[in-house]
């Protein structure tokens, strides 16, 4: 029978709200790829890829007409290309890069991710080639996104890779000064990356995976926006309390992720492919109305980083958790609440307004599935303090045995409070204020291992 | 074979004792009832039913008793004599089963300017609900759209019609009103509701 209260209910919630599929991203394995050459391992590698995706984007946009639901972004993750490519030298790296773009270009997929290293615990001379290659296969291509892992709850963090990486992230927004140093928002750090996560810049193909899978993120912070102010405005602020707004965010969520297992689950069928997880996170994007920032708002802060954004954040990712695992056979990712700056309009009012700032946007990633996230910074901090603030964020991952990554992007040539704009779904921002600047240089220089926490020994 | 089957329409103003009612006269005819439908609208009871009774019922055996319900509202029975096929009942929806939903401020003809575009594409109607609250009237069609070869087409010649029709029409396939709505429908979404 039909209800039809429940029918528009889901109507409002698809064609008002935003609602959408955020992304579909095919993980790929590219290890049986590898030949006694670069260039036929090159030439492998874009074979497989255009084998197994050659239809992906296609076939994604017909199940978004089928469904009425839409896909907003189709990508690739492969397995981390250090491993691809071991033993391969700095200009090979480079190639296997080229390699890596041409391929995502001939599917017509805009982002793929996994020119990745894992090096959380020590580096190989190849690893060490691989970091060196990052900056320039970043500038020579256009789609490719890279990601490091440098800490693990299990390994600890290896702070000579941390060390690397500070330096890193300036020379990558050195090359692209003419884009605000784009480069850097291609490039993200990481403690504990999952290997099915769907979101980019990290997304990569986990060599713990199948030969290949489909992942899905769901998304929604406009839908949950969107349910919360009709609820209060239905029921009376005065009636409701904090318990009554999670367990509102659950079943909105739960709703959610469902729409998103189901097209991703049709992708996959269609195209003849495992299912891989549903990734249940809130990933915000500059649009008005789509905004992490904003259900924070509607919680009752007047500006996020205000006291209290942190218990909020807590709680809208649980709730989010809670709600996407019952509705999904297999969850995966990041599945949490992402805080981008530049990426999330109220997050950037925030930061102009000097209400949000550094060490309250690090606060809050102490609760949510991400971290320091395309996070302005002025072009002159050194690499030593940008080593520090990614230090800072492996240790609350590590710690907390969870996710935690870092995208800062030094903006060449701008100073605090200057905006800096990258456009679509990058976003804008004031560039964030970092204090404490020239301090770190003694930690960093250290080297070795923060060793992993003592309850990681549970072996 | 020594048992026939019935199908029963009964219509009343709502009131508490009518399903008992009925049931009685089903029971004291020796009937076996088997599927049965029933809803409320606008403060009217209506429901559907389908028994089975020996050779010697009648429809007018069932129409006298049904006549003889005392009660303060009058209650309609319409009864037919028919076979039923409940395996074609129990088939599951098809798999390209849509739900059309199109509201707009209420005026006459609505239904037949959507039924009209739904006969001339060969699209059958499985289901339908109209609710009119202030003046806003919704309409909500769940169709089998499997005749239908272009979706895409079919999306444009909607929206042109909810353009001339100022309304605001949304298609949308079932399986999504499935999975966000019902718990424990695995995948596909497409069991018999």
């Amino acid at each position: 029978m039909l209800r039809s209260d429940q029918i528009m209910a889901t109507v409002e919630m698809v064609q008002k709200e935003n609602l959408d599929v955020r992304t579909v991203t095919m993980g790929i394995n590219l290890l049986d790829c590898r030949q006694n050459t670069v260039e036929d391992t090159c030439k492998r590698v874009e074979e497989k890829i255009a084998r197994y995706a050659g239809t992906f984007v296609e076939t994604c946009e017909e199940v978004a007409v089928k469904y009425g639901i839409p896909v907003i972004n189709k990508r690739i993750s492969v397995t981390p290309a250090a491993l691809v490519g071991a033993g391969f030298t700095k200009d090979e790296f480079i190639l296997l890069a080229k390699s890596l773009d041409n391929a995502a270009e001939n599917v017509g997929v805009d982002i793929l991710g996994g020119f990745t290293a894992h090096v959380e615990k020590g580096m190989t001379a190849s690893d060490r080639e691989f970091m060196a290659s990052v900056p320039e296969a970043l500038a020579v291509t256009k789609r490719l996104c890279a990601s490091i892992n440098v800490g693990s709850s299990h390994k600890g963090i290896n702070m000579d890779a941390v060390a690397m990486v500070g330096h890193t992230v300036k020379e990558l927004a050195e090359q692209t000064a003419e884009s605000g140093g784009f480069g850097a928002a291609k490039f993200v750090v990481f403690c504990n990356q999952p290997g099915d996560n769907p979101f980019m810049a990290g997304a990569i193909h986990g060599v713990e995976e199948a030969d290949v899978v489909l992942n899905v993120g769901v998304s929604g912070p406009g839908v949950i926006a969107r349910s919360l102010e009709k609820m209060i405005n239905n029921v009376g602020r005065e009636n409701l309390k904090l318990d009554d707004i999670a367990e509102e965010i659950k079943q909105i969520t739960f709703r959610v992720t469902r729409c998103g297992e189901l097209i991703g689950r049709q992708v996959s069928k269609e195209l003849g492919i495992e299912f891989g997880v549903v990734d249940l996170s809130l990933a915000p994007t500059p649009k008005i109305g789509d905004s992490v920032g904003e259900i924070l708002q509607i919680l009752g802060v007047d500006d996020v980083g205000a006291p209290g954004s942190t218990a909020i954040v807590a709680m809208l990712n649980d709730a989010v958790k809670k709600g996407g695992i019952f509705a999904s056979k297999a969850v995966g990712g990041l599945s949490g609440a992402f805080i981008p700056v530049m990426e999330d309009s109220v997050l950037a009012d925030a930061v102009e307004k000097g209400a949000l700032t550094i060490e309250k946007l690090e606060a809050m990633t102490c609760v949510c599935s991400v971290g320091l996230d395309m996070v302005p910074i002025p072009g002159d901090v050194d690499a030593a303090t940008i080593s520090a603030i990614i230090a800072d964020e492996m240790a609350i991952g590590m710690v907390n045995n969870k996710t935690t990554a870092a995208r800062l992007i030094p903006v060449p040539g701008k100073m605090a409070g200057e905006i800096v704009s990258f456009g679509g779904l990058f976003g804008k921002s004031p560039i964030m204020e970092v204090r404490n600047v020239n301090k770190s240089g003694r930690f960093i220089a250290w080297g070795g291992r923060i060793p992993a926490p003592i309850h990681s020994f549970k072996n | 074979m020594n048992s026939k089957q019935f199908v029963i329409s009964v219509m009343s103003k709502d009131r508490p004792g009518i399903i008992a009612d009925i049931a009685t006269v089903i029971y004291h005819n020796n009937g076996d009832l088997a599927d049965l439908n029933q809803s409320v609208l606008g403060g009217y009871f209506t429901m559907m039913l389908i028994a089975e009774f020996e050779q010697t019922v009648t429809e007018e055996i069932l129409k006298e008793a049904f006549a003889k319900i005392e009660s303060d509202t009058v209650l309609e029975a319409i009864i037919k004599e028919a076979v039923v096929d409940f395996e074609d009942a129990d088939k599951a929806l098809p798999g390209e089963t849509y739900v059309v939903t199109a509201q707009g401020k209420n005026r006459k003809g609505l239904v037949k300017v959507l039924g009209d575009f739904f006969y001339g594409n060969r699209i059958n109607v499985l289901d339908l609900v109209t609710v009119k609250r202030d003046e806003i009237y919704t309409m909500i069609f769940q169709v089998d759209l499997t005749p239908i070869v272009s979706m895409r087409e079919l999306r444009d010649e909607l929206a042109d019609l909810a353009k001339n029709e100022n309304l605001e029409v949304v298609l949308q396939h079932n399986d999504i009103y499935m999975a966000t709505n019902e718990v424990g429908t695995a995948y596909g979404f497409n069991q018999k509701k």
